[in-house]
């Protein structure tokens, strides 16, 4: 187990990392323009590939190497450059109809994060690991759950929806570095080329969208209820 | 024995004397900054001077609430600083009556009898600006809360004086992100309790001021005295800020009065480091409109839950 | 005989048939290159039924499993992709974009690729890539129709299901978690390697995981109240591919769950997870019922029909036992025929009557004589009235259940089941024998568009054939096969 054995500088840099990205979550979560969500997701990725890198060095998994690489390649690069090429399509650059303000929804987030600090607590307690840097990762791990499925619930822009799945993912691939770093790497290549096949899905969708319903907002999806 | 009583009174002393430089400071910076001359560092005591001497006129509504709420609002003042590290990082004298917690009690007891003295004078500013100044403070309050548990957290005591040595001690603690988080959501209530939040504006008597409005109906040595506990409150927020979070050095170790003398240089400098980052945090961010004043203090709470969580890791 | 040459063909089939489709770009030929392939498979899980049952084998680098509980869902599948092929000829002639047909087809037989991996994956990771290809295919056959209803249909699906299935994927991982405890940082988490390791796990870890994958895979599955993006999609998706969904799709998922529920078996939690189970499978089939009793739209009605049969199914599955599993899936089979029937109903009313409404939909029977007999029987079927398949199994998920603990969840089973058959059968009898205004009585028989009737009525008997054969006869050899996958997941709860 990775948590066991740590030096205190590691373990720091550790939690900072994914404290940070947790704190960009919530860039994303309280900001009403497009880009700065993409940005935040961009930086989010970036800070992912850093700790994967941190994970393979205090961890010795050479093979995180190539994730972090793949990591900051993908989801720091190339997903960003597909969304802000959605957004450019959209013409549209920020979020109209918020069903709850960014503050609020800020607050929403933070109680959500007790939450999961509340559930990571005790589950780190079963597992005898409390204090250890497995707990936050599984903090920010579910706290990063909760509040992709909030903004899927509070955004209406498609491209906040698909920024909030990403998070989902982003969220379940930090904490997954922490608590199994030792999954097999085919299975973690897999799921970074599967996000993209989504994120091309999805940008596939968006245009049916526009073309076809007129819209790109949820809001006026409401045609199919019963 | 004695010197520590000393000590204390010159703690309390220093929060008194010192507290309208700061706001001078403040002032003049603001006015640099946006490339004005400004008024000199010590208008603020000029400004005291000046209606210290001049006459009272009350309003016919007012109650005796309009009388004691400045007096309180001072004595308040006068109290907390007996309960955080100013000059000294050890305990003195009645240090122990009050933690965290109580000083910020007793901070929010001024303020409460400022409001309640808005109210009191029957003017239609007063009831504005006390109504936004609880508005401000129903919001500030549970982040502050959050925030004191995160210290508590930190260093399993809610005793400025622990924390102090905690951090000084420990460097893995200070830069631990639990303290980084919260610092920062510490730094947004400090904008927010001392007026520098972004609805804030710059200059004071307008529609959307909120301090000012309150004590709209205050003259004379009234209004002198609840300048004075305002910068006061200032000063000693600061302090915490400073003292026990931010910089937690530089604070006399054995009490002597070299030390105490030093220590108060220091908190000087450390106050300007402070308030330089202050005056240009609030200059370089664009003017919002009253009504999104709940965005900077929701900023403020999830960074102290941020605060919380880091501090999982132990 | 080894396993791999078969499921290789299997695999290989549907492949060439994308490959073909999107090369030869020619309607007629990749109508003709799907269906061989659907037929191929066919025969193939045909061959490959009896050589699973002697035991699990696991193939290529332990990456594939082929045992009976998987070959059994990959019958329903390849049955259902046959019939899909088949009618899919009939109905897609009628819409007018042949050039678009290659596309549809490359993707058909693409979604039933995916569909068929979904089984025979061993790792755990893997199997929820599968799962989450099955999303990323099937979506644009949602679309496909480009109507706005079916692009929107299509986007709350993908959204839907990626969000739930997310929540799987974060299960899988604290369960890869709580085993590497005990099994080291690195290994391979197969279905064998999670159960071997199961008895040890922490109690609370596992919990908390199964609850995520099973509302993950939930999701995916269309139980209830994870079930809001089934109906839009099997609703505006073509009818072939609504029989995919409903019929193939939903059991692809419905596998991950049977197979996690013998994990936390193994596990020290007790009734817990099972009790659950039975919960969510007894409240998706009220809301199918509510639903149902108010539907207005004929498809939305075949697609709340699933999540109540998907209840029905976990129902069997929670209940376990050598009975309820082979309740759930002689279900699943007879539930996979007889949707498909229904939607192939549906089609050839939609196109006969040119809505989906039912309000508007009047007598069947004047309109399409042949086809709205079948769908009048396959709709006796789909409710549980004897003589047909799902009859058989929905009697025996109830034996099951009233011996095991759950035996509540068996009453409310009951009274839904009959609320369901009332709900269900007056929406036809509305269409068959309602009185209606419009002039739709006027018209009489629909005319099929030439080279179409054999197409859209050769799958509709091919389904009810076997469907009234599983109901009158439960074949021995089915029974000896539920014995072994029965025994392969454990029996159920020891007690």
């Amino acid at each position: 187990m990775l948590a066991a054995h740590l030096p205190p500088l590691a373990a720091s840099l550790f939690s900072l990392l994914a404290i940070t990205s947790l704190l960009l979550a919530f860039v994303m979560l309280g900001s009403r323009w497009l880009r700065e969500y993409m940005i935040a997701f961009a930086v989010q990725s970036w800070l992912i590939a850093v700790l994967s890198a941190a994970v393979a060095y205090y961890g010795g998994y050479p093979e995180l190497y190539a994730i972090a690489a793949l990591t900051a390649l993908f989801r720091g690069l190339v997903l960003p450059y597909l969304l802000s090429r959605i957004i450019r399509r959209l013409e549209i650059d920020r979020e109209l109809h918020e069903r709850l303000s960014p503050s609020s929804s800020l607050v929403v987030g933070g109680l959500l994060v007790v939450f999961a600090f509340v559930v990571s607590t005790h589950l780190g307690a079963a597992l005898g690991l409390a204090g250890t840097v497995a707990v936050l990762a599984l903090t920010v791990m579910l706290s990063m759950k909760l509040i992709g499925f909030l903004m899927l619930v509070v955004r209406s822009e498609v491209v906040s929806q698909i920024l909030a799945i990403l998070v989902l993912e982003n969220g379940i691939f930090l904490g997954s570095q922490i608590l199994v770093p030792g999954m097999p790497m085919l299975l973690e290549l897999v799921i970074l080329f599967d996000l993209l096949v989504v994120v091309a899905c999805f940008g596939v969708l968006v245009r049916y969208l526009l073309v076809h319903a007129g819209t790109s907002s949820t809001r006026e999806l409401t045609r199919l209820t019963g | 024995m004695t010197r520590d009583i000393l000590l204390q009174v010159a703690q309390v002393f220093t929060v008194l004397a010192l507290a309208p430089l700061l706001q001078g400071v403040i002032l003049q910076w603001e006015e640099r900054v946006q490339r004005a001359q400004g008024p000199g560092i010590f208008q603020p005591y000029r400004d005291l001077w000046k209606l210290f001497h001049k006459q009272l006129v009350v309003p016919e509504t007012a109650s005796f609430i309009y009388w004691i709420a400045p007096v309180i609002a001072f004595t308040c003042m006068l109290t907390v600083p007996i309960l955080i590290p100013v000059l000294t990082n050890f305990p003195l004298p009645l240090s122990d009556m009050g933690d965290i917690l109580g000083g910020g009690l007793i901070l929010t007891l001024g303020s409460f009898f400022i409001v309640l003295a808005g109210l009191d004078s029957g003017s239609a500013y007063g009831g504005i600006g006390s109504s936004r100044a609880v508005m401000l403070g129903i919001l500030a309050e549970p982040t502050l809360i959050l925030v004191f548990v995160g210290i508590t957290l930190l260093a399993k005591s809610m005793l400025p004086f622990v924390v102090n040595h905690l951090l000084v001690a420990q460097p893995a603690v200070y830069w631990s992100p639990a303290h980084i988080f919260l610092l920062a959501a510490f730094f947004i209530l400090l904008l927010v309790e001392t007026d520098r939040l972004p609805i804030h504006s710059s200059t004071h008597i307008e529609v959307y001021m909120i301090e000012e409005a309150r004590i709209l109906e205050y003259s004379g040595p009234l209004l002198a005295l609840l300048k004075w506990a305002s910068a006061m409150k200032q000063f000693i927020l600061y302090t915490i800020f400073c003292n026990v979070l931010l910089l937690p050095w530089a604070l006399s170790v054995r009490g002597t009065a070299v030390g105490a003398l030093g220590a108060a240089a220091a908190l000087l400098l450390k106050f300007f480091l402070v308030a330089a980052t202050v005056v240009v945090v609030e200059t370089a961010q664009s003017r919002l409109r009253y009504y999104r004043y709940q965005e900077p203090l929701a900023a403020s709470f999830l960074l102290s839950i941020l605060a919380i969580v880091a501090n999982q890791l132990r | 005989m080894s396993p791999a040459p078969i499921l290789a063909v299997i695999l290989l089939a549907p492949l060439a048939a994308v490959a073909g489709c999107l090369i030869t770009r020619k309607a007629r030929v990749c109508e003709y290159l799907n269906l061989t392939a659907a037929v191929i498979v066919f025969a193939a899980v045909l061959r490959l039924l009896p050589v699973a049952l002697s035991g699990p084998y696991t193939l290529w680098d332990d990456y594939f499993i082929v045992d009976a509980l998987g070959a059994w869902v990959m019958l329903s599948i390849a049955a259902v992709y046959l019939l899909a092929s088949l009618y899919a000829i009939g109905y897609m002639r009628q819409l007018d974009k042949p050039s678009r047909l290659p596309r549809f087809y490359a993707l058909l037989a693409g979604f039933a690729l995916t569909m068929l991996l979904g089984p025979v994956m061993n790792n755990i990771g893997v199997y929820w890539i599968a799962i989450e290809l099955t999303t990323l295919v099937s979506t644009f056959l949602v679309g496909f129709e480009r109507t706005r209803e079916g692009v929107e249909a299509a986007w709350k699906y993908i959204v839907v299901v990626s969000a739930g299935i997310s929540l799987a994927l974060l299960g899988i991982v604290f369960f890869y978690w709580a085993g590497s405890l005990h099994l080291g940082p690195s290994y391979n988490l197969t279905w064998a390697a999670l159960r071997s390791v199961a008895p040890q796990l922490n109690p609370t870890i596992a919990l908390a995981a199964f609850l995520l994958v099973f509302i993950g895979f939930g999701t995916k599955v269309g139980l209830a109240p994870m079930h809001t993006w089934l109906p839009d999609a099997h609703s505006e998706g073509p009818a072939p591919v609504s029989a995919m969904l409903s019929g193939a799709l939903l059991n692809t998922a419905m596998i991950g769950i049977a197979r996690f529920i013998t994990v936390t078996d193994a596990t020290h939690l007790g009734l817990m997870p099972r009790t659950i189970v039975v919960i969510i499978g007894a409240l998706s089939l009220a809301i199918a019922a509510l639903f149902i009793t108010r539907q207005t739209e004929v498809k939305r009605l075949m697609a709340y029909s699933s999540v109540e049969h998907m209840g029905v199914m976990t129902l069997g599955l929670g209940f376990g036992g050598p009975l309820g599993v082979a309740g759930a899936l002689y279900h699943m089979l007879n539930h996979s025929l007889n949707k498909s029937l229904m939607f192939f109903g549906a089609g050839d009313a939609m196109h006969a009557f040119h809505t989906k409404r039912i309000g508007r939909i009047r007598y069947v029977l004047t309109a399409m004589p042949v086809a709205g007999v079948l769908w009048i029987v396959g709709a006796l079927a789909i409710t549980g009235a004897p003589p047909f398949g799902l009859f058989l199994s929905e009697l025996t998920i109830m034996r099951a259940g009233l011996a095991g603990p759950n035996a509540w969840a068996v009453f409310v089973m009951l009274v839904l089941l009959v609320v369901i058959f009332v709900g269900f059968l007056n929406h036809f009898r509305a269409m068959y024998f309602g009185e209606n205004p419009a002039a739709q009585a006027a018209a009489g028989p629909w005319r099929r568009p030439p080279g179409t009737a054999f197409w859209c009525l050769l799958p509709m008997w091919l389904a009810i054939v076997p469907l009234l054969a599983l109901g009158l006869w439960w074949p021995g050899a089915i029974s000896h096969y539920f014995t072994v996958i029965a025994s392969q997941l454990g029996g159920g709860l020891s007690r």
